[in-house]
């Protein structure tokens, strides 16, 4: 480094210095409040957790008490005859029976497939049990 | 001209004052904050974004860093800075495009509107300068390097890190560090060539 380098950056780092230390007061104030706030938020970290769980502890607690209120609730309307009303509306109806049997469900698609089996074993059967004159 | 000439070495005192670690973050910040500002005000060019980047910059050292030895908080404390500096200056690029592309810097006969923001009201910390113009020059000229070349002059020169310390605060080898302020001083020589 030649020395007029040297004395730029002595130059220029005299000049910083200075502006640093020749701050206006009301921009030195705002750093010193930041500065006091930025250490405030260190040291009070529990109590700042312990105020954002807060909210989600009193909701857990207030579904807790939702639920138990709600199941015994359930429990005896169940037991009701509004509530038998509503088990005999879902059982299936003739309007259901016009819908395509389910694969799953006891409307095999392999009955109708041997439709003309059972027919049969019926016409048999019902034949058997005729009385002969 | 240079009225400022030190009644101490200010390198000197630079030194003292960085080997002599501070005991608490908040004397580290006490000593560092207003040469802060000055940094963060050379490269942004305006006060307020300069005072958030600086309170942002000590808010995220005690937050994350507090736990870390004192003498690791000079090149993290200036390292975030340099990223704040950064996303501040990222930040006011998207607004100045999107303010372009809605309409705005013009009025309804293509005048040129006032600037996004509004300019600084208060008085300028440069009226309060023995040597205002002096280090205004140097601001300017500081303002126009590339980006790297100003952090490693700010970082190297003007606050006086070390290689090692100015690598880890840019976040690159010591290697660029060297590169960088070598441009750096290069074009400074021409610009401030009436300092000579």
């Amino acid at each position: 480094m030649n020395a007029s380098d040297k004395s730029l950056e002595q130059r220029a780092r005299a000049l910083y210095l200075e502006a640093g230390r020749r701050l206006d007061p009301t921009t030195a104030g705002r750093l010193r409040a930041a500065r006091r706030s930025a250490l405030a938020s260190a040291q009070a970290p529990v109590r700042h957790r312990v105020r954002a769980l807060l909210p989600a502890g009193a909701l857990a607690a207030v579904a807790l008490v939702a639920l138990m209120a709600w199941q015994p609730l359930q429990r005896d309307s169940a037991s009701s005859p509004a509530a038998d009303a509503v088990l005999t509306s879902a059982t299936p109806t003739a309007a259901d029976s016009e819908l395509p049997p389910d694969a799953d469900g006891p409307d095999d698609p392999t009955l109708y497939q041997n439709l003309d089996f059972y027919g049969w074993l019926a016409a048999t059967g019902r034949d058997q049990t005729t009385p002969a004159h | 001209m240079n009225s400022l000439a030190p009644a101490f070495d200010d390198a000197e005192w630079l030194e003292r004052e960085r080997q002599a670690v501070p005991a608490t973050l908040d004397a580290f910040l006490a000593q560092v904050e207003r040469r802060a500002f000055r940094v963060a005000e050379m490269h942004l060019g305006h006060r307020e974004d300069a005072l958030d980047a600086v309170q942002d910059a000590m808010l995220r050292l005690v937050k994350h860093y507090r736990d870390k030895p004192a003498a690791e908080w000079t090149p993290l404390f200036w390292g975030i800075l340099r990223r704040r500096v950064v996303d501040l200056q990222r930040r006011r690029k998207v607004r100045s495009i999107m303010v372009g592309w809605l309409g705005g810097g013009r009025d309804d006969n293509g005048d040129e509107l006032p600037a996004w923001e509004p300019a600084d009201s208060g008085p300028g910390p440069l009226d309060r300068l023995r040597d205002a113009q002096s280090y205004a020059d140097m601001a300017a000229a500081v303002k126009r390097l590339p980006q790297r070349q100003r952090e490693a002059f700010m970082l190297r020169v003007l606050e006086g890190l070390d290689v090692a310390e100015t690598a880890q605060a840019m976040g690159c080898s010591e290697g660029s560090v060297k590169t960088h302020l070598s441009r750096a001083m290069h074009s400074l020589r021409d610009q401030l060539e009436d300092w000579r």
